[in-house]
């Protein structure tokens, strides 16, 4: 079981075109931790996984919640969730990973969102709102807002800002924003044309006091030695292009190899793999140097040379 | 020369948890099913739900840490680790967990036999954001079968046979 199993415990609209999910475990037992601004993959039919930020109260351990807007074409993982996902289904979710953090040692949050693009600050707000920390939230909508009803008791605090572009000129990032301070930090979640008016507004502020989120989770083990390198499957002649870094094992599997796998950290001999070429780059804590001539450790693995043939 | 083993430890903690990637929770007492694991517990033999349930182990039903352990992680690393964390069941304290592999010991009034070393798992690492893979290298407990079941407490007193 390579996923935190998940029900669905309510599905409910959410402002337009977004359905809200609150995912529990089949029990109730408390969920895996997240730290506000953390987001969790979906683990839908058909391969497909898709990230969503948490937004619903962090304090609350037994349950994540996710706000999902319909993207346009309608085909992808926001449809399934739209009209097929319904109360008391079954769910596959990843373990939160945290990418957008709030700055622990900030004296100010700003907060800045387009649209959906609110849902990581809905945590972050309520964190900083706990730890006493002074914050600000600029939502920038058309027409009516997403979570309208969690936004409603911020927005009566004056905490938080709804701008409707609908209605009102869009106002300019950097107005909003102000200009930089000692520890003050700024985060952008919204469209890319948003992130790059935030990152322009912003480029003049201290290194680290500027955030965006990407949904791209860090490395576990940063390598200066990694490289790309073309991984190819010599029984079924299948092969894939791997950005320096990636991780070996996923992209196997993907190519339809079975290799075992159990640590996943290179000590335990599980995914013992034998090479045909390359030469691999071994990161593991078990084989001996005769045996590296042979055999590889997949899960820590990368490759010296441009390719890496193995003998799946 | 045949030695006999002096060793008296003790139960310190003890936790189980449903499926994989959950919180372990903190229990006074536990029951161990002969033959099969911990009622509750995401190991347990026929309702398997564990993160390598996938890989069914016959000597994996009862898991084990050495308190001991947590305190040198802590003193090496500088790295603090909780009972709650390391994802075994069982925490002791004064028991040689390394050097029992293949004997049979007492876990309060129940039999253990003792089937492998665990090895630590780099999604723990994920799992508690502390980098705990390498320092739990060599002392990442026990794996074992339950040869005669039974409840088991904090307190209990844990002895060789």
């Amino acid at each position: 079981m390579k996923h935190v199993q998940t029900v669905v415990r309510e599905a409910e609209p959410a402002g337009p075109g977004v359905r809200r999910l609150t995912l529990m475990d089949p029990d109730g037992w408390p969920l895996p931790k997240a730290k506000p601004g953390a987001h969790i993959d979906l683990h839908l039919p058909g391969g497909l996984t898709r990230a969503y930020s948490l937004c619903g109260d962090p304090a609350q351990a037994d349950r994540y919640v996710v706000a999902v807007k319909r993207e346009g074409d309608g085909r992808g993982g926001s449809a399934f969730v739209h009209d097929a996902l319904a109360v008391g289904d079954a769910l596959g979710v990843s373990l939160p990973r945290c990418t957008f953090p709030l700055a622990p040692d900030a004296a100010e949050h700003v907060f800045v969102a387009g649209g959906i693009g609110v849902t990581p600050f809905l945590p972050m707000a309520m964190a900083a709102e706990r730890a006493g920390t002074p914050w600000r939230l600029h939502l920038l909508h058309r027409d009516a807002p997403p979570l309208p009803d969690t936004l409603a008791p911020l927005a009566e605090s004056g905490r938080a800002v709804l701008h409707d572009t609908a209605r009102t000129p869009r106002p300019a990032l950097s107005a909003l924003l102000g200009p930089a301070a000692p520890g003050r930090h700024a985060y952008c979640c919204g469209p890319a044309g948003m992130i790059a008016d935030f990152e322009a507004a912003t480029a003049d502020w201290p290194a680290g006091a500027a955030h965006v989120e990407h949904f791209v989770p860090p490395p576990l083990l940063p390598d200066p030695e990694a490289r790309p390198f073309t991984l190819v499957l010599a029984r079924s002649g299948r092969e894939a292009a791997l950005p320096a870094g990636a991780p070996l094992l996923p992209a196997i599997r993907a190519l339809g190899g079975a290799v075992e796998a159990s640590c996943e950290g290179g000590i335990c001999g599980a995914c013992r793999v034998r090479w045909l070429e390359g030469p691999p780059l071994h990161r593991d804590r078990v084989l001996s140097p005769a045996e590296r001539e042979r055999d590889v450790m997949a899960c820590v693995a990368g490759c010296a040379g441009p390719r890496l043939v193995l003998d799946l | 020369m045949d030695v006999t083993p002096t060793w008296l430890g003790v139960v310190t903690h003890l936790h189980v948890t449903p499926r994989a990637f959950l919180p372990m929770r903190g229990m006074d007492a536990i029951e161990l099913v002969e033959g099969r694991g911990i009622v509750g517990d995401r190991y347990m033999i026929g309702t398997e739900q564990g993160f390598y349930s996938d890989k069914p182990e016959d000597g994996r039903q009862v898991t084990l840490f050495e308190e001991e352990a947590l305190e040198c992680i802590r003193r090496d690393h500088n790295i603090t680790m909780l009972p709650e964390e390391h994802r075994r069941n069982v925490t002791t304290r004064g028991v040689p967990l390394n050097h029992l592999v293949g004997r049979r010991f007492r876990l309060g009034g129940c039999l253990l036999e003792a089937t492998r070393l665990s090895f630590p798992c780099k999604h723990i690492e994920e799992i508690l954001e502390k980098p705990v893979f390498d320092p739990m290298v060599h002392r990442s407990g026990l794996n074992c079968r339950i040869l005669e079941g039974g409840t088991v407490r904090v307190g209990d007193a844990v002895r060789p046979v």
